[in-house]
């Protein structure tokens, strides 16, 4: 489903260039609980990186995929370690424990394309969740803090698709002949904050335009930097009562 | 039922975007799937605009793939339950006003195999039931739909009136979420009307 | 999409890879050095990756020690170890094997198979293509013919074919699908059939499944009143046209690769293997609404004998299109013979009840619940039947 949530994203960019989204306001409350380190499991992102021909065909390239993938983890991680939150990987997994994982994911991917439906397109929100932000994998998603090691899943899925040549130059003609606008290529991400005790997720973010090439060092630390700009940081250390967490 | 394509229609709500989900508000009766069948909701639901068939409606709470209730309103003979997806090489099946309960409950399969391009659906339990004060049927199912590894529950209830089916159903997730909504779900069937005498079910 | 396929095959089709493209055949532990190849392999690992936890893919451990066992001795112990068989429940015909050597079968396959010789065959062709890995040629053949289309995006998928939102079920067409021009369909047959020989498998039992499918295909469109796809570039069997060239060609093959002794088709070993499936396979084919492929498959399976879960079969296809009085008499068959399943109870108490015959449909429906009491609608059926819980 991520991928699909990526195809409809692009497929908005390409209709409508620059066009005004809403901002996804997931829980702005949310700090993780102080005097608790933070234990994030990061699941094996989605990524696809490939190009974009002329009639918007997109060809997969399976050597980039694997090097972004490698340098998003990478990349997540370090951004992690810096914001002082500990993070583990989901280690692959054998029989049942890989179906309950595999499970979860599928079913993330769905929640993830929901939300981004009906918070990204004003036009498309629900109106009993006009000003709500909850959604939930539900608190069985526990298990997977006790598989994995820890109180918060973090998701992440990336889409890029360069413009080739051959694209380059349809997008100059048609630019000429008729004032119109054809989009470079395809670059949307997302990410997602989960805390398994409930299965909610607490923050999210998603970005159809996104920046950063994802091919190099340089450009996946920008699109991690982007894409976990905002994440929630710990309570305050203070003398005076930490902030409750978020519901 | 057509959740895989949602997010692919996604273009088409931009290029639509007033009322592409509108309030169903709780604690007013309201026609259901351009039929006679009324329901009246004890809380808030949204309602999809664009229809899933021409006597058919889909409300959801969370987002249609989450939680997703389906009116079908008096499916008439030699009609489908919903849109066709490829007519000219799968077609779907149609009702037949003579059918009975397993031959609707089968029809509802098939539809869904077709449709949802998936071999993976199984039907459970099959059990008599009133519904909106007639003779009917509840039947409970398990799919998953072709392109997403998501095991979805499913439960229906409905009846043959008039030569014409009547149907409700209600499916999501297996993982929390059909649980969590199957009492609203059953709520709704509680409360449906449909045209014809009533009669006493024992 | 389908017509995407027919574009590509006829590209294919049309040139003849350049000599300097020949590959030199696979064996194991073989990885790929090139960028192109490379890259189709991590694909391929990807999709290999989904399928692990696929809510697609049957895992029963009878079933697939079977089918394991079928492709073991066609290929030797060596060369089958190292092979993972993935079997998909879809009611699509298909098989294929992919260069990382994992090979994948449709349960539509599996049901429309008469022996373990037949299946032996497409077995055999499949790991052709594998061993002379012609998935890679035919890769290179449509990188270069078209910068524009993509190998992915052959298969039908809204628009964005990347292998995250393919079909697990129409996963088992990509091996075949893009790759395979008629020379490469050719070699492959010509290299299944040598396999079935030394492994004591009848030869002629190749040219009779491609022969079965294309009748299918006829059926199918006879029954739909269009013209039959066997021949174009489109329908089921895109992936593996099977014209009326190839059919004659593997009649030769089999003329000239006879079996020393007497033939083992192995088909009551194929029968007692695929029965705890059967029905739920057939179920599948009945409820995609395709009367006439559904008919002729049950017919073809049937040109032993219409056992009783044929006849079922037979009955449940002919109810689900309305014809009512048909059905009857073939539930009715099935009744009269010994293992009838319960089911045949049931479609003969509701077709009875539709026509107006209370009584008799009655009395079918309680004969179900008495040999079926564990029934999951034995609840509605019970009170269809008159019966007081």
């Amino acid at each position: 489903m991520g991928s699909r949530l990526i195809a409809a994203l692009a497929a908005l960019l390409l209709v409508i260039p620059g066009a005004a989204l809403a901002k996804i306001k997931a829980d702005e409350t949310f700090v993780f609980p102080a005097g608790k380190p933070v234990r994030i499991i990061f699941f094996r992102p989605d990524v696809k990186v490939g190009s974009l021909g002329v009639g918007s065909v997109e060809e997969p390239n399976a050597d980039w995929t694997a090097a972004a993938r490698a340098k998003l983890t990478a990349e997540v991680a370090a951004n992690q370690k810096a914001a002082g939150n500990e993070i583990v990987f989901m280690p692959e997994q054998e029989g049942d424990n890989a179906q309950i994982v595999a499970d979860y994911q599928a079913l993330f991917r769905v929640v993830a394309g929901a939300i981004a439906q009906h918070k990204m397109f004003p036009g498309a929100s629900l109106p009993t969740k006009a000003e709500r932000f909850d959604w939930t994998l539900g608190p069985g998603a526990a298990k997977l803090g006790e598989i994995g090691g820890g109180d918060y899943a973090l998701f992440v899925s990336t889409h890029d698709a360069y413009g080739t040549a051959g694209r380059k130059v349809a997008q100059l003609l048609f630019a000429g002949m008729f004032g119109g606008f054809i989009p470079a290529g395809i670059h949307s991400s997302y990410a997602a904050l989960v805390d398994l005790r409930t299965g909610n997720i607490v923050w999210f973010n998603v970005d159809p335009g996104s920046g950063g090439d994802v091919r190099t060092d340089e450009g996946a630390t920008k699109r991690i930097g982007q894409l976990l700009n905002k994440f929630p940081s710990a309570a305050p250390h203070a003398a005076e009562p930490a902030p409750a967490p978020a519901q | 039922m057509r959740k895989v394509a949602m997010l692919a229609a996604a273009l088409a709500l931009v290029a639509a975007p007033a009322g592409a989900y509108k309030l169903v508000a709780h604690g007013a009766r309201v026609a259901v799937a351009k039929s006679e069948m009324t329901i009246d909701p004890p809380i808030d639901w949204n309602r999809q605009q664009s229809r899933p068939g021409r006597n058919a409606e889909a409300w959801t709470l969370d987002g249609i793939p989450l939680n997703e209730v389906t009116f079908y309103g008096g499916i008439e003979g030699g009609k489908a339950l919903f849109k066709e997806v490829d007519k000219k090489n799968k077609p779907l099946p149609v009702f037949k006003s003579t059918m009975l309960t397993p031959d609707v409950v089968q029809l509802f399969e098939a539809s869904y195999r077709i449709a949802g391009g998936s071999s993976l659906f199984e039907v459970g339990a099959v059990e008599p039931a009133e519904f909106a004060g007639h003779k009917g049927f509840r039947f409970r199912y398990a799919f998953t739909l072709e392109g997403e590894e998501v095991k979805r529950l499913g439960e229906g209830a409905g009846a043959v009136v008039g030569g014409k089916l009547w149907l409700i159903t209600y499916e999501a997730p297996a993982i929390h979420y059909f649980d969590h909504n199957l009492a609203d779900y059953r709520a709704l069937v509680a409360s449906a009307r449909i045209p014809g005498p009533q009669v006493t079910v024992e | 999409m389908i017509r995407a396929f027919g574009a590509a095959l006829a590209l294919l089709a049309a040139a003849p890879a350049p000599a300097a493209d020949q590959v030199t055949p696979i064996g194991a532990g073989w990885q790929p050095t090139d960028k192109d190849e490379r890259g189709l392999w991590l694909e391929v690992d990807e999709l290999e990756r989904k399928l692990r936890t696929s809510a697609f893919v049957m895992r029963d451990p009878a079933l697939n020690a079977y089918v394991r066992g079928v492709f073991c001795r066609l290929v030797g112990e060596a060369a089958c170890a190292p092979v993972r068989i993935y079997i998909l429940r879809t009611p699509v015909f298909n098989a294929g094997m992919y260069p990382t050597g994992m090979m994948v079968i449709n349960s539509g396959l599996l049901l429309r198979m008469r022996s373990e010789a037949q299946l032996a065959a497409i077995l055999g062709h499949e790991y052709t293509h594998y061993t002379n890995r012609h998935v890679i040629q035919g890769f290179r053949d449509l990188k270069r013919k078209t910068s524009v289309m993509t190998w992915l995006a052959l298969v039908p998928v809204g628009g964005y074919a990347v292998a995250a939102a393919l079909t697990v079920a129409q996963l088992g067409m990509i091996a075949s699908v893009f790759t395979f021009s008629r020379g490469m369909e050719t070699e492959a047959d010509a290299g299944s059939v040598p396999l079935m020989q030394k492994a004591g498998y009848d030869p002629a039992a190749a040219w009779r499944v491609w022969e079965q499918l294309r009748a299918e295909q006829d059926a199918t469109a006879a029954a739909r009143q269009r013209k039959s796809r066997k021949d174009a570039d489109g329908g089921m069997f895109n992936t593996h046209p099977p014209t009326a060239e190839r059919l004659a060609a593997l009649k030769e093959l089999a003329a000239k690769h006879p079996l020393g002794g007497p033939a083992d088709d192995g088909a009551v070993r194929y029968a007692a293997a695929l029965r705890p499936w059967w029905p739920a396979l057939v179920d599948d084919q009945v409820k995609l609404n395709d009367f006439g492929a559904t008919d002729f498959v049950l017919g073809k399976l049937a040109e032993d004998g219409w056992t009783p879960d044929l006849l079922y079969a037979r009955g449940e296809l002919y109810r689900s299109h309305g014809d009512l009085a048909q059905a009857a008499g073939f539930y009715r068959q099935a009744t009269e013979a010994p293992g009838a399943p319960p089911e045949a109870w049931r479609g003969l108490g509701i077709v009875a009840l539709r026509s107006g015959d209370e009584d008799g449909g009655r009395a079918a429906l309680g004969t179900y619940l008495k040999l079926k009491p564990d029934a999951a609608d034995r609840s509605m059926i019970a009170m269809m039947a008159g019966e007081t819980n």
